[in-house]
């Protein structure tokens, strides 16, 4: 056994023991504050770094409270409590629920519920910034691709995108972009290997159709998310969750038992091995927005939990097509189409643009909610009217030339720059 | 049969309807009540950017071309209340805020607006309707749970599109793909759903149990919704529901009609052009309605047609996934609008001030002259109350 898995093991060791005094520590705090945390410890291992770090410093941060303090700090939410009758609730305390979202949001306090959780966050994370060491900022970069097959008319494609960024038209091939950003001697990965990351969850690639043609990142270096290769699983878990009844008791024991299912036949080959993207993909298709029935919702709900769970240095997200509605699915349109109806699918080029180009701007707002936005380049490329939308970071701005018009090549150069400089150093 | 898309819609309306007559049983003799008639439509979640905003007028031009300069517009309209669509619309019946199980699982805790005018004017169950097509409804939302009004007051509540779903659904389920060339691929599933007294989307039964139909009628539903499905047409829910709700209105004249539509919940899917499509879907059908009431001799000149949307939608960037949802606390998802217009309005106008939603049941009580209730919300302005 070398050095390296000693003191690793130790760490570990050490790390579990400290999880462990975590648990007590969450019984201390009001009860509706309770099942989000004991969730997110139980599935420990397959949260993300960036999760895993987030999670210790939040209950360092409760621990550095002395209890006369945290009392203090908590009282208030207690009363709340007493006050909306949470005793008298069948409230699980071990994870969220469908039927703890549905005790608290009709609760007439429910906003002064949130608003309490707020300020109980708000002074645990400051006690918890004043004692951690944070790392250094590191660049950052979102890709959204619209892709060719979507129609867009370069006039128009950008015009509900404010004036927080700036439109580009591309002199040659925009497919080029992304290809020189993830092939080529001087990719995205090489550069995020060469700066040390070894995290798969730094470098994102989700795909609303068949995979990025790209040979260079294999798996195992990026987490991957393939919409086709994830098609029999989809179809499986939509199957299943579309036998939950009216009941929110049995809707809450039908997910956890979609969670605990065994799912190995339906996984694509370059999951099979990686629990936590498994679990991610599990969590994506269980929270809604669409990520069970149109491609292009699960690119976007895919993009935001990424960047909102893991905080990659880098995530491409294009987007894809989806069927025009058929006969009678339009008012059944939870369910698999392909079944419904034995009409051969039709695309829909115009509705499909319409949605990636909505859900793109949504990645980008996304991003913009943490505070890692200040390190990040946004970009978004419209292949079909050859023509990106980009959103730099301050610091770039300054430097930046406000050129109208580059090619792929300059694009990607510019980007692989701004990945390559620490942020303090743009400008 | 050679039927158009439209023609079988209706077809099966009218024996929806015409079943509900022959096996129901429910009407008592009506005793005279006024003539006054209110139509309410609620439909979804459509934030005010995609409809009333120089940023929406595209996906409403009837809404905003042909029936606000004839309309009291409420521009500002809030939902303080749970922004779930059975919370939502309890609210907007009861005049007080709901904070009911989302599912439907229980009443209304306070008097519905049916339950008020049907014990107030001693109504027929005939002349009280809900015709949803809002999945997350049930048929507890016809009447509360209040000891001295409840069922016996309640309306007759009925889900139309729950009926087709069920069908396709149930045939899918069964591995059973909709073909044109299979005409019996749906027809089993259709029996077993109007045969089972247990249907909880129908809510036939509000006013007894007699949900069975006979067999000529049945064979007739079969047949027709049959010779739909043969159609492969688009079909939207919404305009199922709005065909039933003519038929209802054709047979029974109600009193009070209360319509929801739903094609615009597509956005809980992400699909914003579908979302975009269902709003537009409701603009032609609510136009369509209108023009309806002021040539049926029972509502011309006679009714009141109100039109709000249940809440709007969440803002792009809010951390609930913009459009997807309705369960922010803010602007975005509470303010919303509403449109009255026919009888009860004095002159067209817009009326800035913020109303509530639960001012909607005060209004229509005291559109029937039934005052002294105690409600959360008040009368409307504007109107000649």
């Amino acid at each position: 056994m070398t050095v390296d898995m000693l003191n690793k093991r130790a760490r570990g060791s050490s790390e579990a023991g400290e999880i462990e005094s975590f648990g007590s520590l969450i019984k201390r705090l009001p009860v509706t504050m309770r099942p989000s945390l004991n969730g997110q410890f139980t599935a420990w291992d397959t949260l993300f770094p960036f999760e895993q770090q987030r999670l210790k410093d939040f209950m360092r941060g409760v621990e550095s409270f002395n209890p006369s303090a945290l009392d203090a700090l908590l009282a208030p939410m207690r009363r709340l409590e007493g006050k909306m009758g949470v005793q008298s609730w069948n409230f699980d305390q071990t994870a969220d629920t469908m039927e703890n979202a549905s005790l608290l949001a009709r609760s007439a306090a429910f906003s002064e519920w949130r608003a309490q959780v707020q300020y109980i966050y708000d002074a645990v994370e400051t006690a918890a910034h004043a004692s951690a060491q944070r790392p250094g900022a590191q660049s950052r970069l979102v890709v959204a691709i619209l892709p060719r097959s979507l129609p867009f008319e370069p006039a128009k494609v950008w015009s509900k995108w404010g004036d927080g960024g700036a439109e580009l038209s591309i002199d040659g091939d925009a497919t080029h972009i992304t290809e020189l950003l993830l092939q080529g001697p001087s990719s995205v990965r090489d550069l995020l290997v060469q700066q040390g990351s070894i995290e798969t969850s730094d470098l994102w690639l989700i795909d609303g159709g068949s995979g990025f043609s790209t040979t260079s990142v294999s798996q195992g270096v990026a987490s991957t998310l393939t919409c086709a290769a994830l098609g029999h699983l989809r179809e499986r878990v939509l199957a299943q969750v579309n036998t939950v009844p009216k009941s929110i008791e049995v809707t809450d024991q039908t997910l956890a038992s979609i969670r605990g299912k065994n799912w190995d036949p339906w996984w694509p080959p370059e999951l099979k091995d990686e629990a936590r993207l498994r679990r991610f993909v599990i969590d994506l298709y269980l929270s809604g927005n669409g990520a069970l029935i149109f491609s292009n919702a699960f690119v976007e709900w895919a993009a935001s939990e990424a960047i909102r769970r893991a905080r990659p240095r880098v995530l491409f997200a294009r987007f894809g097509l989806r069927a025009k509605p058929k006969p009678f699915t339009g008012i059944a349109i939870f369910e698999n189409q392909h079944h419904i109806s034995a009409l051969p699918d039709v695309d829909d080029l115009q509705g499909s643009a319409i949605d990636a180009a909505v859900l793109a701007r949504y990645i980008l707002l996304a991003a913009q909610r943490y505070p890692e936005c200040a390190q990040t380049a946004f970009l978004c490329i419209a292949e079909s009217a050859e023509s990106a939308y980009f959103v730099l970071p301050d610091a770039l701005k300054t430097s930046w030339t406000n050129p109208t018009k580059a090619t792929p090549q300059q694009i990607a150069h510019w980007l692989i720059q701004h990945l390559s400089t620490p942020p303090r150093n743009h400008g | 049969m050679d039927f158009t898309r439209r023609e079988l819609l209706k077809t099966a309306a009218a024996l929806l309807v015409e079943q509900w007559a022959g096996a129901a049983a429910i009407a008592s003799p009506s005793l005279p009540v006024t003539d006054r008639k209110v139509v309410l439509v609620t439909c979804g979640g459509m934030r005010r950017e995609d409809t009333f905003a120089q940023s929406g007028f595209a996906n409403i031009p009837h809404l905003y071309r042909d029936l606000l300069p004839q309309s009291v517009f409420y521009p500002f309209v809030h939902n303080n209340g749970v922004t779930s669509h059975y919370n939502t619309i309890s609210s907007i019946l009861t005049g007080n805020w709901q904070r009911l199980d989302d599912w439907g699982n229980t009443s209304p805790t306070t008097p519905t607006i049916f339950e008020f005018l049907r014990k107030a004017l001693h109504l027929s169950q005939d002349q009280a309707w809900l015709i949803s097509s809002n999945k997350a409804l049930t048929s507890r939302i016809g009447a509360s749970s209040v000891s001295s009004f409840g069922p016996a007051f309640g309306a007759n509540v009925i889900f139309p599109k729950q009926l087709l779903i069920s069908a396709v659904v149930h045939a899918a389920s069964q591995g059973r793909a909709v073909h044109s060339a299979d005409r019996s691929t749906v027809q089993p599933e259709i029996e077993a759903i109007l045969n089972s007294d247990n249907y909880d989307g129908l809510g036939w039964s509000i006013g007894g149990e007699s949900s069975s139909l006979d067999r000529i009628t049945l064979g007739v539903i079969q047949q027709a919704i049959e010779d739909l499905i043969r159609t492969n047409a688009p079909v939207t829910g919404d305009e199922f529901t709005y065909l039933v709700a003519l038929e209802v209105m054709q047979r029974f004249a109600p009193s009070l009609l209360a319509i929801t539509f739903s094609d615009m919940e597509v956005a809980h899917f992400g699909s914003y052009s579908l979302h975009l499509g269902g709003i537009s879907t409701v603009d032609r059908l609510v136009y369509e309605l209108w023009n309806v009431l002021k040539t049926m001799p029972a509502y011309r000149g006679k009714t009141t047609l109100i039109v709000l949307p249940e809440f709007g939608r969440d803002f792009d960037g809010s951390n609930t996934n913009g459009f997807f949802n309705h369960r922010q606390n803010g602007d975005s998802t509470r303010i919303t609008w509403m449109m009255c217009l026919g009888d009860a309005i004095q002159r067209a106008q817009i009326l800035e001030d913020s109303i509530q939603q639960t001012d909607v049941c005060p209004t229509i009580a005291r559109l029937f002259d039934v005052k002294n209730l105690d409600l959360a919300g008040k009368p409307l302005p504007g109107l000649w109350l």
